[in-house]
């Protein structure tokens, strides 16, 4: 993690804001900072998100490729997640810095992302057994600004939102094998459902209490924080994964509380994120006219 | 300005991606227009105001806007030099490159006319006229709405141009813009947008000066459907494949395709003597020669019999589809077969179709490239070399480069919906036509490995400079002081047989025949061994020797040259005056020849009395006893057997042809011929009696008695009586069939002989009974290759049994070991069968060669009646060829007949020809002329004409060359049905 020199009475400072209810920022124990989100920004990638919370910027783009569907999950398609750590976002991450970090963030999205109930991989399913999508998403961290699992993870289900698959039929079966035609147009697509796919909440215990979205300082002052994966079902929240970083231990009632945070956060940030969705696909059409963000 | 494109594409490899590009738009394009002021243009004015047309549809000056579908419809119309002033999109020019190459050539040479005024606008790149594609849209849409854009774009532009003061004052007509469409959908949109539009036949009928322009309107509309379509059935998975095969559902051998008819081929299964027949593209389902694959056999009421039709593919090109036209010849075809098989049903053969691949057997093939129809094309059709092998769709960038160049392709797939298979440009092997290229090609194409010898392989090699040692001496057999001698073809350097006879004190001769030791320096096991192995033979085109050992060995130290010492493996007799074997023995020896005698060389010592050297002596004794020998063999029922064969006297600087010889038979060659044979008898016993199990051995098996209908027949319209139930009988018929009135009578008679035998193969002792050891042609009941071990591998094998049986040598676990054994002989046969092959194909180049460019004309003999043809040999040149003949059956097949056309009547009885007075029989000496007909730059052919007898109207006139009557025939011009 990106790291922040503070003093002891900078630390103090904070842990006394926390157990106030008031943090530095003016926020909440439960209050996110602002976000601003765009999709569709990355022409080259079938589907892309650029997602800012606060000072932490993560762009992610998802690119499509056929494979073979696994022997053991004949129907099932393929996720494959990278992260990348640039070296704008801090000097530490520069040559191989960043990759300690890069693989704690793949392997909470793969964790999260694990369950068949999570994420349905029959969707990316073209021939069972024979052919299937494989989505490679490429997440790229251009700032740390704290609270890297939460801004990841919402960037790249927005991407997934904005993926879109060119529509295949399966033709002229020879000798077993299945060939594949695409559309010739390219706005014929198919697109996810991403309501079940879910998002990481971190909640940071910071003395005695638990927060979400700690900024970068926060974090240091922080022992322990546990990661929340919660998936949405129903309208119902779903815990489908968590892990514990930083050094700290947990007290057995502390964790439940945190558990029960972090659904409860988990569930907001998906209905907020699934209406944002919804707005900016009804203002931008189908044919984005321009791209706002910083790529333009 | 820029916009992006974006479009989803599928790869090769079966991916699919998605695609942005760039694309530019810009504001500098001109218009093309004299009536225009603002534009910047690039050229000459193409749209002027010179050429105006007279239409009752538009009684203004027009320029005129054209759609895919009037490009592709009407391009006969737009051919006619009637429309001027039309203005080419390239949304247009590119939507037709696209449907049709053919069409897209002919408009682009209209384009390239200057006189005819058509201005290619580049509207996909203007600013004003680019049209972003919408969702929902097809890009057949998107495109009627780009050419409805640049029209409307057209017309507002010149409008402003001509709306100046300047212009009304000219008092000119206002030129506007007319979009001719075919497209309903097309001119509604436009006509509600405001463009002047009307269809090509509305607009070809409005022109009141040009009516018979109206003839050229095409009323077909072009097919739209581009492929996509399978155009085979799919093939079974391999899971189906084999369940059919356990079931016996299926049957699975390897398909080999007709070298004449490309639309049929055979599928050789064990439990039919003579294979399935598979026809028409549908059955042979992307079956490639060679493939292993599996077919379902045909209820027995669809069987039928091969077509005996010669037809070649005619041209085709890459871009196009194929058309519906060629599809029905082709079905058209398939039905005529299919009844006269019908008809003639006892012709009938097992006949079914191909439904899986068991296994490729794609290789790379030697070809040409088709010349392509559209320049800057990287489609190509490949044309392989070898007729069974059908044309092969590649992308090249360097077609250009390849275009006269014998090029390598190799197969990656052949999908269903593609009529060729698709593969890729490998490599180029020279230009076409050249010496060292064609051998190139023959080498590759019968798969006979030609490369350099490898570091490792050479460094097996011994010493140079190589000499004997004291321990060599030793260990051999001192014959040095022996007067040795080799006989061998001029211009041999591979020695690898000499001989010797000397009189014994008992009044005996000791006979001896000394084979090259080349096992002494080919070591079992190492590189050079494996090279060799695997080489198998020496193989020897015209002017040109790929050998199977480095040149060291096989020209310097295992040779026996004249004067050198060098080793041997050596097999002495001592037999007695009438040539019976009294003794015999094999040892390793070093021998130093005398002599190195050609066979004319010996034959002249022999004859001339005055010699008296010890050579001599020994040469006259040998000759003597090898005319025992070979009388003594006859008696036993070995056949004299003839094949015509020739030399060709090569250029040494050009390699090119210059003189053909056929080859001369001397005494001399029969006595070295008979001392190896019975050298490699005598051999063939010691080692069969050794080695019981792992002998390497040569059979050739008596062939089974249907081989010999043809020469029986043939035989028989001569008034003979040809019997072939044993060797013997058959020998013995084979030298009553003589004609006095005809002296190369005999001579085709044992010709056609030799094609009714089977192969002769190697084998190991222990794989057969000892009743099949048996050598047919050579009436001996064991036999073996011992003689020519620096060119044939084979005997490398018996040298080193034969070593290790007297104890020269030692033995080594593969020598001894029956599977490895077999698959090396296995190896052997294959190669030295495209050994063989690979020489007649240089024979046949050079044939060619020889007769570039020039006329000849020569004495031949008819060597059979064919129904619609007679096969012609030159006995000069050993060559063979067809002089077709037309046959009078109903005129049904005659297209290009005429009614001056001479008319040959075919007599089934006899198997003649009649034409008039004129009759051909089988062994009629004919006169022939000889050409050479390069049409086909792939395949050039020998052309036979008729010369003796005179037939008006059919034969050259020898007089006029010039008036050449209608006699020269290709293949495809006697297309038959019978």
């Amino acid at each position: 993690m990106a790291y922040v020199a503070l003093s002891e009475a900078e630390k103090t400072f904070i842990l006394h804001g926390v157990e106030e209810d008031f943090r530095c920022d003016g926020r909440s124990r439960r209050d996110y900072r602002p976000m601003e989100l765009e999709t569709g920004l990355v022409s080259n990638a079938s589907g892309s998100a650029r997602l800012r919370l606060a000072n932490t910027d993560i762009l992610v783009g998802i690119k499509t490729e056929i494979d073979v569907p696994d022997p053991l999950t004949p129907e099932f398609g393929k996720l494959e997640f990278f992260v990348d750590c640039s070296a704008n976002a801090t000097p530490e991450f520069e040559g191989r810095g960043g990759s300690d970090l890069a693989q704690e963030l793949v392997l909470a999205l793969e964790n999260a992302y694990e369950s068949p109930l999570a994420f349905d991989y029959r969707t990316l399913c073209l021939i069972p057994g024979q052919q299937c999508w494989k989505l490679y998403i490429d997440i790229l961290i251009l700032e740390c600004g704290g609270n890297l699992h939460d801004a990841v993870s919402l960037a790249a289900k927005a991407a997934l939102h904005n993926t879109k698959l060119p529509r295949v039929t399966a033709s002229l079966l020879d000798a077993g094998v299945t060939d594949l035609i695409i559309s010739d147009n390219p706005y014929d697509c198919t697109r996810l459902t991403i309501d079940t796919v879910p998002l990481l909440v971190t909640v940071c215990k910071i003395g005695d209490y638990c927060l979400v979205d700690p900024s970068a300082e926060e974090e240091a002052c922080s022992t322990v924080s546990i990661v929340v994966s919660v998936s949405m079902r129903n309208g119902e929240a779903f815990l489908s994964g968590s892990h514990m970083t930083g050094g700290g231990a947990m007290h057995r009632d502390t964790m439940r509380n945190c558990l029960n945070l972090g659904l409860s956060i988990g569930e907001q940030l998906n209905t907020l994120l699934a209406k944002v969705l919804k707005q900016e696909e009804e203002r931008v059409g189908p044919k984005r006219p321009k791209t706002v963000g910083f790529l333009k | 300005m820029q916009t992006l494109r974006e479009f989803t594409r599928k790869t090769k490899r079966g991916n699919i991606l998605k695609i942005v590009r760039e694309h530019y738009l810009r504001d500098d394009i001109g218009c093309g227009s004299d009536l225009c002021k603002y534009c910047f243009q690039n050229e000459v004015y193409q749209l002027t105001s010179k050429h105006e047309i007279a239409s009752s549809l538009f009684k203004f000056p027009h320029y005129l806007v054209l759609d895919t579908n009037v490009v592709l419809d009407q391009i006969d119309v737009l051919e006619e030099d009637v429309l001027h002033n039309v203005i080419v999109l390239t949304t247009v020019l590119n939507e037709v490159k696209h449907k049709s190459s053919s069409i897209y050539k002919r408009f682009n040479e209209i384009i390239h006319d200057r006189t005819r005024n058509f201005y290619v606008f580049v509207n996909e790149h203007h600013k004003d006229t680019y049209a972003d594609r919408d969702p929902g849209e097809t890009a057949n849409d998107r495109n009627d709405r780009a050419i409805r854009m640049a029209t409307k774009w057209y017309d507002t532009h010149l409008e402003t141009s001509q709306s100046s003061k300047e212009f009304e004052q000219s008092g000119m007509a206002n030129t506007r813009v007319v979009l001719l469409t075919d497209d309903a959908g097309n001119r509604a949109k436009a006509e509600a947008e405001g463009i002047l539009v009307a269809s090509a036949s509305e607009y070809v009928k409005s022109l009141e000066d040009f009516p018979l322009l109206l003839d050229k309107l095409s009323h077909k509309t072009f097919d739209n459907e581009k492929q996509a379509l399978p155009q085979y059935p799919a093939h079974l998975s391999m899971k189906q494949v084999l369940e059919g095969l356990r079931l016996k559902k299926l049957l699975q051998g390897a398909f080999q395709a007709s070298r004449e008819n490309y639309l049929e081929g055979s599928v050789n299964v064990e439990t039919y003597e003579k294979g399935i027949l598979i026809q028409g593209r549908e059955c042979l389902n992307r079956a490639v020669d060679g493939d292993l694959v599996a077919v379902e056999l045909l209820p027995e009421s669809e069987w039928s019999a091969p077509s005996e039709i010669v037809l070649e593919e005619k041209n085709v090109y890459a871009d196009d589809v194929p058309s519906e036209e060629r599809a029905e010849e082709e079905k058209d075809m398939l039905k005529q077969v299919q009844q006269a098989a019908a008809a003639a049903s006892a012709e009938r053969t097992p006949t079914g179709r191909i439904v899986g691949i068991v296994r490729r057997k794609w290789r790379q093939y030697c070809g040409i490239l088709q010349p392509s129809l559209i320049e800057n094309t990287n489609r190509h059709i490949f044309v392989p070399a070898d007729r069974k092998i059908p044309r092969i769709r590649i992308e090249t960038r360097q077609a250009a480069k390849l275009q006269n160049q014998r090029i390598i392709v190799t197969i990656d797939t052949w999908p269903r919906n593609s009529r060729y298979p698709q593969g890729h440009f490998v490599r180029s092997l020279g230009p076409l036509g050249d010496m060292a290229t064609e051998n190139e090609v023959i080498l590759l194409e019968h798969d006979v490995p030609h490369c350099k010898f490898s570091e490792e392989v050479l460094s097996f090699l011994p010493k140079l400079p190589w000499s004997i040692t004291a321990e060599d001496y030793a260990k051999r057999v001192d014959l040095r002081e022996l007067d040795i001698c080799s006989v061998d073809p001029p211009g041999c350097t591979d020695i690898d047989d000499a001989l010797h006879c000397r009189e014994l004190p008992n009044g005996n001769f000791e006979v001896g025949v000394h084979i090259a030791d080349v096992s002494h320096f080919i070591r079992p096991g190492n590189a050079l061994d494996k090279e060799a192995a695997a080489r198998g033979t020496t193989v020897y085109l015209v002017g040109k020797r790929i050998d199977m050992v480095p040149e060291l060995l096989s020209s310097n130290l295992c040779s026996l040259v004249g004067g050198v010492e060098r080793f041997a493996f050596s097999c002495v007799w001592e037999v007695d005056k009438e040539a019976n074997v009294i003794d015999k023995r094999f040892h390793k020896s070093v021998i130093k020849s005398k002599r190195a005698m050609t066979y004319e060389e010996a034959q002249v010592l022999i004859d001339d009395a005055t010699q008296q050297s010890e050579i001599a002596k020994s040469l006259r004794h040998l000759n003597r006893l090898a005319k025992i020998l070979k009388k003594r063999r006859m008696d036993n029922g070995a056949l004299v057997l003839a094949s015509p064969e020739i030399r060709f006297q090569v250029d040494s600087e050009t390699h090119e042809p210059l003189e053909v010889e056929a080859k001369q038979m001397r005494e001399t060659n029969s006595m070295v011929e008979e001392f190896m044979l019975l050298a490699n008898i005598t051999v063939a016993e010691h080692i069969a009696a050794e080695f019981t199990e792992c002998a390497v051995l040569r059979r050739h098996p008596k062939p089974p008695p249907t081989n010999f209908d043809p020469l029986v027949k043939a035989a028989r319209y001569q008034g003979f009586q040809v019997d072939t139930e044993t060797g013997l009988v058959l020998s013995h018929s084979l030298d009553k069939c003589v004609k006095e009135d005809n002296p190369y009578f005999n001579t085709m008679i044992r010709i056609l002989t030799t094609r009714c035998m089977m192969q002769a193969v190697y084998f190991i002792s222990g794989s057969l009974q000892k009743e099949e050891f048996f050598h047919y042609g050579l009436a001996a009941p064991i036999y073996t290759h011992f003689t020519s071990p620096i060119r044939r591998y084979s005997d490398i094998m018996v040298h080193r049994l034969l070593a290790a049986s007297i104890g020269a040598d030692s033995t080594y676990a593969q020598l001894l070991e029956r599977k490895s054994n077999e698959e090396l002989c296995h190896n052997l046969n294959y190669r030295h069968k495209m050994a063989q092959y690979a020489a007649r194909a240089s024979v046949g180049l050079n044939t060619h060669l020889f007769f570039r460019g020039k006329e000849e004309d020569e004495e031949g003999y008819v060597l059979f009646v064919r129904k619609n043809a007679l096969q012609v040999l030159i006995p000069k040149y050993g060559l063979e060829g067809t002089l077709y003949l037309k046959t009078d059956k109903d005129g049904k097949d005659g297209v290009e007949r005429t009614k001056s056309e001479v008319i040959f009547t075919f007599n089934e009885e006899d198997h003649t020809q009649r034409c008039g007075n004129v009759v051909f029989h089988s062994f009629d000496p004919v006169s022939v002329r000889l050409s050479l007909d390069s049409s086909n730059v792939q395949h050039e052919k020998l052309v036979f004409r008729l010369v003796k007898p005179y037939i008006k109207g059919f034969s050259v006139e020898t007089s006029t060359d010039a008036d050449i009557p209608p006699t020269k025939k290709t293949k495809k011009d006697t297309k038959k049905k019978n």
